[in-house]
């Protein structure tokens, strides 16, 4: 049969976003594919040039709808690690806990949008009204809904609310209980497994000289993770191991990816739970904004020579920004920024994932590996 | 509790990385100490020539496992007194998982436990500085083949910076549209964002109070 050239999106279901992926078919079989991307480049690394270290704190932020925090939270630790500041601990708490319910969110945006992909629907609902009881905690941090500008370099802009730790408490372990329920929606349901088990397989080794990370690699029976190879923050206090799914000879599949995530759900959940229990001072004290306590004094000009750069555990895998110092006015805006996205790295990697199964099989495959374009197009 | 990789474990094995490439000729590499917020971390930092970056990067892989290319950043420095106008910095992580174990043909998962790793088992973060002279096409080796997680990396710094890669297969725009004239590299710094201040920014948002020399100029 004659094979041909077909252009999946920018608008399609299957795209979570505006990207293309033209795939090449032989009757219902892909044999090649290629992702287009750049449909939403707004040229971050080039504003942020033209930025103070504070103010680019609210394009990460922006960088990714889904997972506001981390990302806003990657940048911060760059900055910190460029001008040299030394963050208290009780602010470490915080982030970890701000970034730990912004990654449930994040999961649960993918497992709903993962729903609609291979047609259970009403999973959607499900997650998201667990979702907003996400947001609605990462609102009393934050302040917003979806972009919460909450870090600040060398701390964090407000501490915990009072109240906060009681109805952190209850809404995580409300969320405990019913991760439960997706399990039993997902795994009981015969259309999901027919369409999860078995395609889009990824072997550890390929992903790993890939660039691919997070998640999508841990599926894959590995259980590396930013958060205990190049440590931040203070995961070194809590209890808790990075979330492995055992997978098959062929390598992971869509729902080893699956499972693997809803494993992290839970390990975030029991990290911000420790994490309140943990927090010194206790989580019931509130200390005003910009007390040292929760804020350090941070130099605001980083001279030119200086740079920065982090590894970071984001919901898609791992991200990191390098910084350049001495730009504008002596220092006073980075020279350059440069952001990894874990995402970018991946898509190319997923699109060859899809060579050897049906067309019918592309969203589920590429919906596995949580897309999400704004970090990509950047 | 604790069940992360200890920051000495960590500092031995990016030394005994040091102490193995600093015999290539035009490497200088070093351990760094940074801090995380409250958290110390050991950074093995490099700077190599351009000519021994690919002998360089060849033996972090096959003699080290370094295995996982991080990220690519291309910087454009017009203002730099020496020849040094261009800089290409790359981020590589070892993970310690390039060869899954396997028994009777079968893959054993790979789940390391993080406080008892050694060696060369050991997660190491390696940032190396490569500078290129100045010239108006700068390029560099492309390392594609050695990690293909660089292959997009590489493209990226092409399309918005505009440092060509040697060998590269497939060099194409990846966020910048197709049809984008040769030549036009945004992250360039001849290329000025209009508005550079945070008065003008935020003051001069509906353009009301224009510069006399943007007059006439469609904002």
């Amino acid at each position: 049969m004659a094979e041909m050239w077909i252009s999946m999106g920018p608008q399609h279901p299957m795209t979570h976003g505006l990207w293309t992926l033209k795939v090449k078919v032989d009757g219902e079989t892909v044999v090649d594919t290629e992702p287009d991307l750049g449909y939403i480049h707004r040229g971050v690394e080039k504003i942020c040039e033209a930025r103070d270290f504070t103010q680019i704190t609210t394009y990460c932020d922006r960088l990714c709808y889904a997972s506001a925090n981390t990302w806003s939270h990657s940048y911060i630790y760059a900055a910190e690690d460029l001008l040299e500041v030394e963050v208290p601990e009780r602010a470490e708490y915080i982030r970890l806990i701000a970034i730990e319910i912004q990654r449930i969110a994040s999961h649960l945006m993918w497992l709903g949008a993962y729903g609609p992909d291979i047609g259970n629907l009403s999973i959607m609902v499900w997650c998201l009204r667990e979702r907003e009881m996400m947001m609605d905690l990462l609102q009393e941090l934050g302040g917003s809904r979806m972009h919460y500008n909450f870090p600040r370099i060398g701390g964090v802009k407000r501490d915990l609310p009072y109240g906060f730790a009681q109805r952190a408490r209850a809404k995580l372990k409300l969320f405990l209980n019913r991760i439960q329920e997706y399990e039993a929606l997902y795994d009981e349901s015969t259309i999901f497994l027919v369409r999860s088990q078995g395609v889009g397989y990824a072997k550890p080794e390929e992903m790993i000289n890939h660039g691919v990370s997070g998640p999508n690699l841990r599926a894959g029976g590995v259980n590396y993770d930013v958060r205990w190879a190049h440590p931040y923050s203070v995961y070194s206090e809590l209890d808790w191991a990075a979330p492995v799914e055992r997978s098959s000879i062929k390598g992971a599949d869509c729902y080893d990816r699956y499972r693997v995530r809803i494993e992290e759900m839970r390990v975030s959940a029991s990290l911000a739970l420790q994490a309140l229990d943990k927090i010194p001072g206790g989580a019931d004290t509130h200390y005003e904004p910009e007390d040292p306590m929760i804020l350090a004094k941070a130099p605001s000009r980083a001279p030119e020579g200086t740079s920065g750069a982090h590894h970071f555990e984001d919901s898609r895998g791992e991200s990191m920004f390098y910084i350049a110092g001495g730009g504008e006015g002596r220092g006073k805006q980075p020279y350059r920024v440069s952001i990894r996205s874990p995402i970018f790295i991946t898509i190319p990697f997923a699109a060859k994932c899809m060579i050897g199964y049906k067309v019918a099989d592309i969203p589920a495959i590429m919906g596995s590996f949580d897309p999400c374009i704004g970090e990509t197009d950047r | 509790m604790g069940k992360i990789v200890s920051s000495e474990v960590q500092k031995e094995a990016a030394e005994a990385i040091v102490n193995s490439i600093s015999e290539l000729d035009g490497v200088e590499a070093e351990v760094v100490e940074r801090s995380s917020g409250t958290h110390p971390r050991n950074v093995l930092v490099a700077n190599s020539s351009p000519g021994s970056w690919r002998s360089l990067a060849e033996k972090l892989y096959s003699d080290h496992a370094v295995d996982y290319c991080s990220m690519i950043t291309g910087i454009h420095w017009p203002e730099r007194d020496d020849e040094r106008k261009w800089e290409v910095i790359y981020h590589l992580l070892r993970t310690g998982v390039r060869d899954p174990p396997s028994e009777d043909g079968v893959v054993r998962p790979i789940i390391v436990n993080p406080s008892t790793v050694r060696g060369i088992g050991t997660p190491v973060e390696i940032e190396i500085h490569v500078d290129l002279a100045d010239s108006r096409t700068p390029s560099i080796d492309s390392v594609q083949d050695i990690w293909i997680g660089a292959d997009w990396n590489e493209k990226e710094t092409w399309d918005l910076v505009g440092i060509d890669f040697d060998g590269h297969e497939g060099m194409r725009r990846v966020l910048l549209p197709h049809e984008t004239p040769r030549g036009y590299h945004p992250l360039q710094k001849q290329h000025n964002l209009r508005y550079h201040g945070f008065e003008e920014m935020y003051d001069d948002a509906q353009g009301f109070m224009r510069k006399s020399e943007d007059v006439g100029k469609i904002k």
